[in-house]
């Protein structure tokens, strides 16, 4: 219970096309154990389960119109005090008392005023499921489980992108896939693949459904069967190489599980993206992913030693895996961020390390956002950044703070009074003005404490203030417990969502006052009655530049077609981004959401030259998800 | 561009700041509590803190290291001069002096001035916008009261005391300069084009200012004071200065704000007709200001200052430019702006030339002044009050703004016109006359120059209602110039005009169509005109209005004329401007003495700057820069291209319309089959042979003034009824001969064949037609169609002059000399009854 409460992420996830929502959690501890096959599941019309492996049904543990587990959400308890639920995260079971006020104060937002999602999704809503017979009866020839349940379809038409899951509680997707298959390997892959080239069918690969780019959405006019190809049964560690530090991995392997089986031989990829407890490697390799750690361990193409992709015209891969070659432009690129319009990716060699010795977090107090950026600029131009160093902007330091728990003892508030007392008064920072990076060191005990003292020093220079290990630690923790937020505010008109860009250092500045500025300006334009939510932080730094997320969120009362609205406000942010300089998608990708400026983000020449990969690879487009291009 | 709602505009509500000062201490007003409202992104900063926020910049830093390397001076050096330059210009505001100028401008504002009228709602929207984004205030220049006047107005609206970029001109006056620059003026060298360093330094310093919020940013579009009250066409460097850091999205945002400043008697407005009929300006010194002094005990009547509504350059660039260029270069390396941006940058300015406009007070006294201007010289009291409430109501069909004191009846407004600008004209014997008098006595060089003078400095105000008629004027104009009523020759004129006038009147870029149609709206709304499918024409109560448009724009229309003409025969070398414009001035200044013209606007070397510029523009004269400044070279055949434009038309326009006839080319063509074959050889072979068939033939129908404009009423309309119902054979026969080629307005026929009667009635025996003086009979030779009154314009029925056909009979043995003029008798046939002779 610090003064300064931190949290991290408000994203809705990182984005990874693919990345799978069934969380095929093995391993100890965090989950309650591996999903079986649903009771009497065979005799249901559509469940053909292949002897050896069970078909794993991932929306009795996860919400089927929102973010992460089912037992697992923000609540208004019954004194109207703000709540998390369940027992996976910290955060579980306690209680915000400061959450509530926060909320009014902020969107307008009233308990009153509520609006609920259906209770479960009306099959009869459901499309038809487009059946082409012949495919089908090749497909039981090769034992492969699918599902034709509309459930299953549903659950694999969507990703996590605001209107998306507005359509979950609302409304009913257009167009969904017509079959789910559950390949095992890569042979499964390969068959699948065939079997659609023969057919002309289109396949939609999936992964861990944590997209934020309508990368999942199946387009509406393709009249051909829809095949989701959810790959989450692809999930085994097939080798580790501890000498040359690498271990092959099958793409349906979902980020935790990665994590907690490398860790029972000693070692880690430390990819973390924010969404790693759902998304995939084969959703990370497809969109090209970052984690929070990267300045250590590297973004997913720094970490990537081999691709294996299926595609219609056969297989892509190396032929040994090697740190660096020079045969011409290097194929991994035509695979990474390949958003699946290419093909599947089947195994992945991934480099590994070590578990660190020694972890600790940290975090300092600005007296402003320049200063803050300032700091940040200096430890990237010192090449010192610790394995992660964020920065928020004020107004998510509130909202960090509106999520501190109720303190546990008389003592406790009164050293917050202190430390307030100190900070502002003494120090003369302003609270509605200051700033907040959090810090994650990591590596062997005394170099993590020398690097410590490193950053601490520089951070001194531009005016920043310790604040403490658990404000550090509090505010990486959050970041998984964050995305479970915009469920509530939805349920209290309240929609929200997160973008993010790339920028060069000098332009920081600019780009976060400008595009925040604008927010505020088109919601007013719009008609939007209360301020919105509108807010950044600076999440990665690099030589040349640093990623930056924006999140806003606003108080939809009054507005017939909030979505709409919201939808382009959105596209005025971007373009305020583009015309600042920023890039289209640090690591979000490009989807369906934010083709339009692909033309413009990397000219003519360079989509023609993705354009004629994807007519050479994939002729009749049998990976049809009309992503990217 | 523009607003079709022109009259119905909603303007704020003026009120007047000296009322108060005149009420209370000045003293006090100066020493009040002064808290502006600042930006409210602001940190606060010393004036030295943003010099060396300056000097230390990127972009300063850059190109001193470039200027070093080039020139293989050390840096310091050049920094030294950076410095220099920075001083010489910088402000450095300090309270005491913005006080002390509260004080002094209070006095000096109350002497001069008997109301300075403010639109308050203005300043309160200046005062949001302060706080929101960096504000650009874009007065117009008319006098250097201007800034004063601003600096003194947001003083006293509490709001910060904007940096001024004014002419380097001013360091001259020592401790005015001193002053000024303590109040927060900064200064720019007039031209420093060559110097990047200057250059470097003063754009940083500009938008680090902006960028900062630290106060607004004020300077003038039109680069200088407009010597003719005309907005100047505008000059886009400081513009795209301070557009730039939200180019490179360095600000969120950034205001414009146009803000009219209209004066009722120009300080300056002597020294200015001077100084364009070439004799020069005196220095700005601060002696010279002390000299002005003289002028305090003067009445310069009522100054209005409009704020106009602050215009977001974000919104005005969205969808303009799309992709930021900026991105691909590091920001601070000085870039040539690309095209879109220029043109943008170029559109912004116009159309912030044209809000400035739009919202400029005229005076009464500029109805009086346009009035007066055509009917020199003397022109009768009652008839110019008359005219002024006329123009009044043109004025605001046309979207002027005009103060004009409520319940003010026209004789007092006028009267008061007169009385404070007696300088310029008075009243003598009941009628209104220009003061050129001076020097009846003198040579006849210095009446020239005394008139020249008179009509300048009454043309200065004419010229503030130029800048809202022009487009309908034009249209007028090119009315009276397009060889027939058709839309596209007339819009082929008027685009034509526009092109030429680009200069001398603002028009926003590449919109020649727009204007013309916004011309003709507002033509057809004061029902001047009247359009169809295919023509353009002016009605009959219209008449008056066209021509009083296109007399308005005459001496415009003549002056390029006469300097065009001048270019094209004795402009063989190549030249330069200060030889120009000696040259072009004393070219039409023996013109006027020999009084073949009467054009003396054209010696306004304003006039001759712009048709040369014009020239350049399209093409006829080519521009060359040489180290001694720039050479001009005429190509004589393109000039003369240029002048046939006019001269094929518009040399047509009489020089009096409200007395004249338009003038007209006569096409004779011979009459198919059932006519009796004309055989006019004798009379004009020689002319129709070397003009081809065409005869020039001047209808100057002298003193058929016709000025009454009012419609049809219901008597007229039934009599017409009427002589429908009661057609006759003759009528009918009339007509069919007529159909060959319905737009006829003469048919000759000498001799054979006699006229072709329009009714039965009233048509001459043989003893009505009386002998010619030489005792032969007469015999009909040629008749005068109605046709023609519509051309005349005075087609009203029963109210302009009428006819059904005029026949005309000449002697039989065409007698008479040479070169004398004969009595010839001619004929009236109307359609129904009475017949006159």
């Amino acid at each position: 219970g610090d003064f300064v409460t931190l949290y991290s992420s408000l994203s809705g996830g990182c984005s990874q096309v693919g990345a799978g929502l069934s969380s095929q959690v093995t391993g100890s501890g965090w989950t309650s154990g591996r999903i079986s096959v649903l009771k009497g599941l065979s005799d249901i019309e559509g469940y053909h389960t292949q002897g050896g492996g069970g078909v794993t049904i991932p929306e009795e543990l996860l919400k089927w119109n929102g973010w992460g587990y089912n037992d697992s959400k923000f609540i208004f308890n019954k004194k109207g005090q703000a709540e998390f639920t369940g027992k996976r995260y910290r955060l579980g079971g306690m209680v915000l008392p400061t959450f509530k006020e926060w909320i009014e104060k902020t969107f307008g937002a009233s308990l009153e005023h509520k609006t609920t999602s259906r209770a479960s999704l009306n099959v009869n809503d459901v499309p038809p499921s487009i059946v082409n017979e012949e495919f089908l009866q090749d497909l039981r020839a090769t034992k492969i489980s699918y599902s034709q349940d509309a459930e299953d379809r549903v659950f694999r038409a969507h990703g996590h992108c605001l209107h998306e899951i507005f359509v979950l509680r609302e409304g009913m997707f257009k167009r969904i896939p017509d079959i789910v298959v559950w390949p095992v390997c890569h042979e499964d892959v390969v068959k699948i693949v065939e079997l659609a080239c023969k057919h002309n069918l289109c396949i939609i690969p999936f992964g861990g459904g944590t997209s934020v780019s309508s990368a999942l959405e199946c387009p509406e006019e393709e009249k051909r069967m829809i095949i989701s190809l959810d790959t989450s049964q692809m999930n085994r560690i097939l080798w580790i190489d501890e000498k040359n530090l690498t271990a092959c991995v099958e793409a349906g392997i979902v980020g935790q599980d990665l994590e907690k089986q490398l860790a029972e031989s000693g070692f880690c990829t430390g990819h973390e993206p924010d969404s790693m407890e759902f998304s995939s490697l084969g959703g990370w390799v497809a969109t090209r992913a970052s984690g929070m750690k990267k300045n250590i361990y590297g973004n997913i193409e720094d970490l990537v030693i081999h691709i294996k992709m299926v595609t219609p015209r056969g297989i892509v891969e190396k032929n040994c895996q090697v740190p660096r070659m020079s045969t011409g432009p290097d194929i991994h690129h035509f695979i990474m961020g390949s958003e699946g319009t290419l093909g599947v990716v089947t195994e992945v060699t991934i480099k590994i390390r070590p578990v660190p010795e020694y972890q600790k977090y940290g975090s300092v107090v600005f007296p402003n956002f320049e200063r803050g950026v300032a700091c940040l600029r200096e430890v990237a131009k010192q090449r010192c950044a610790p394995a992660s160093i964020r920065l928020v902007d004020n107004a998510q330091f509130q909202f960090g703070h509106a999520l501190k728990p109720q303190v546990a003892s008389i003592f406790t508030s009164f050293l917050d009074g202190l430390k307030k007392f100190y900070i502002t008064k003494f120090k003369g920072f302003d609270p509605n003005i200051l700033c907040v990076a959090t810090l994650l060191f990591e590596g062997d005990r005394e170099k993590v404490l020398q690097h410590e003292k490193q950053v601490y020093d520089i951070a001194t220079k531009f005016g920043g203030l310790a604040a403490g290990e658990d404000n550090g630690q509090r505010g990486y923790m959050l970041t998984f417990v964050i995305a479970y937020l915009r469920d509530l505010g939805l349920d209290y008109y309240v929609i929200g969502e997160s973008f993010e860009t790339s920028v060069p250092w000098d332009r920081v500045l600019d780009l976060c006052r400008n595009v925040k500025e604008r927010i505020v300006r088109e919601c007013k334009e719009k008609g939007v009655q209360f301020a919105p939510l509108s807010t950044c932080r600076v999440t990665q730094t690099y030589d040349a530049g640093a990623c930056v997320y924006f999140y806003f969120a606003f108080n939809y009362r009054g507005i017939s077609d909030p979505i709409h609205v919201y939808e382009q406000i959105e596209r005025a942010a971007r373009e305020e981004i583009l015309a600042n300089g920023g890039s289209l998608s640090h690591h979000h990708g490009v989807g369906k959401l934010r083709k339009r400026w692909m033309k413009e983000s990397i000219s003519d020449v360079g989509l023609g030259m993705l354009r004629s990969v994807k007519e050479y690879v994939d002729p009749n487009n049998i990976f049809g998800n009309k992503n990217l291009l | 561009m523009y607003s079709k709602e022109l009259t119905s505009k909603k303007r704020d509500e003026f009120e007047d700041i000296l009322e108060e000062r005149r009420l209370s201490s000045d003293l006090r007003y100066a020493m009040k509590c002064y808290t502006p409202v600042i930006y409210k992104g602001l940190s606060p900063c010393k004036p030295n803190a943003i010099k060396s926020a300056v000097l230390q910049s990127e972009q300063v830093q850059y190109v001193i290291k470039q200027l070093a390397k080039e020139m293989g001076e050390s840096p310091d050096i050049i920094q030294e001069e950076a410095t220099e330059i920075l001083d010489e210009m910088g402000h450095r505001m300090q309270l005491g002096a913005v006080r002390f100028f509260a004080f002094t401008l209070s006095k000096i504002f109350k002497q001069l001035f008997q109301r300075v009228c403010v639109n308050e709602e203005g300043m309160q929207r200046l005062q949001h916008a302060i706080q929101e984004h960096p504000v650009v205030l874009l007065p117009s220049h008319r006098s250097y009261v201007d800034f004063l006047m601003l600096s003194y107005l947001l003083y006293t609206y509490d709001l910060a005391l904007p940096v001024i970029a004014a002419g380097i001109d001013f360091l001259g006056m020592k401790i005015v300069g001193e002053l000024l620059r303590r109040a927060g003026a900064f200064f720019m060298r007039r031209s420093f084009g060559g110097n990047r360093l200057y250059w470097a330094v003063f754009a940083e310093y500009v938008k680090t200012m902006l960028r900062s919020g630290y106060a607004p940013i004020e300077f003038f579009l039109e680069g200088t004071r407009s010597r003719t009250a005309k907005t100047l066409t505008p000059k886009f460097g400081l513009l795209s200065i301070v557009m730039e850091p939200f180019f490179k999205r360095e600000v969120f945002d950034t205001y414009l704000v146009p803000i009219s400043i209209s004066y009722e008697r120009i300080l300056e407005e002597s020294l200015y007709a001077y100084e364009l009929l070439g004799v020069p300006k005196p220095k700005e010194s601060t002696s010279g200001l002390l000299k002005a002094r003289r002028i305090l005990s003067d009445n310069f009547g009522t100054i209005h200052i409009y704020v106009g509504q602050p215009v977001s350059l974000r919104t005005l660039a969205s969808g303009r430019i799309n992709r930021c260029p900026y991105n691909l270069v590091p920001r601070h390396l000085p870039q040539k702006p690309s095209e879109d941006i220029q043109e943008f940058v170029s559109d912004v300015a116009y159309k912030m030339e044209l809000l400035q406009i739009e919202n400029m007070v005229l005076s009464p006294w500029v109805l009086v002044a346009a009035v007066l201007l055509q009917n020199l010289p003397a022109m009768e009291f009652e008839l110019l009050i008359e005219k002024t409430l006329w123009l009044k109501g043109l004025t605001q069909t046309f979207g002027g703004f005009i103060e004009w004191p409520d319940n003010l009846c026209a004789k007092k407004a006028v009267l008061s016109g007169l009385t404070l600008h007696s300088n310029i004209a008075s009243l003598v014997d009941g009628h209104v006359v220009l003061n050129d008098k001076g020097m009846e006595d003198g040579a006849v060089g210095e009446l020239v120059f005394r008139h020249a003078l008179a009509v300048l400095m009454c043309a200065t105000y004419r010229n503030q209602l130029l800048n809202v008629f022009v487009r309908p004027a034009l249209v007028a104009v090119a009315l009276q110039m397009a060889p027939s009523f058709r839309k596209e020759e007339v819009y082929s004129c008027f685009s034509f005009l526009r092109d030429v006038f680009s200069d001398e009147f603002i028009f926003f870029p590449g919109i020649s169509l727009k204007d013309f149609e916004e011309g003709c709206f507002l033509l057809t709304k004061c029902d001047a005109i009247q359009t169809s499918q295919q023509e353009i024409y002016p009605t009959d109560k219209g008449s008056g209005t066209v021509s009083f448009l296109s007399a308005m724009f005459r001496p415009f229309v003549e002056g390029y004329q006469l300097i065009f003409r001048y270019l094209s025969k004795e402009m063989k070398e190549a030249f330069t401007e200060k030889q120009f414009i000696p040259a072009v001035r004393n070219f039409v200044f023996q013109l006027l003495e020999k009084g073949s013209t009467q054009c003396y606007e054209a010696l306004s070397s304003d006039m001759q700057k712009n048709a040369l510029s014009a020239l350049v523009q399209l093409g006829a004269v080519k521009k060359k820069k040489m180290p001694n400044g720039l050479i001009y070279n005429v190509n004589q055949e393109a000039v003369s291209k240029i002048l046939d434009m006019f001269d094929d038309s518009a040399d047509a326009i009489p020089e009096h319309n409200e007395f004249l006839f338009p003038e007209y080319e006569i096409l004779i063509e011979p009459e198919e089959p059932e006519s009796p074959a004309d055989n006019n050889e004798d009379e004009q072979g020689a002319e129709d042979t070397s003009k081809d068939a065409k005869e020039q033939e001047k209808l100057g129908a002298a003193g058929v003034a016709d000025e009454t404009f009012q419609s049809l009423d219901e008597e007229t309309l039934e009599a017409m009824a009427k002589h429908e119902t009661e057609e006759e054979k003759i009528f009918q026969m009339f007509k069919k001969q007529v159909a060959a080629e319905p737009e006829q307005i003469i048919r000759y026929c000498r001799g054979e064949g006699g006229p072709l009667w329009v009714s039965g009635e009233n048509r001459p025996e043989e003893k009505d037609i009386p002998n010619c003086v030489c005792g032969a009979k007469r015999k009909f030779e040629f008749q005068i169609m109605p046709q023609l009154l519509n051309h005349l314009q005075v087609d009203s029925l029963g109210e302009s002059i009428d006819w059904g056909t005029l026949v005309v009979y000449t002697c039989a043995n065409s007698c008479g000399g040479a070169n004398e003029y004969l009595e010839e008798f001619i004929w009236k046939q109307d359609y129904s009854m009475g017949c006159t002779i």
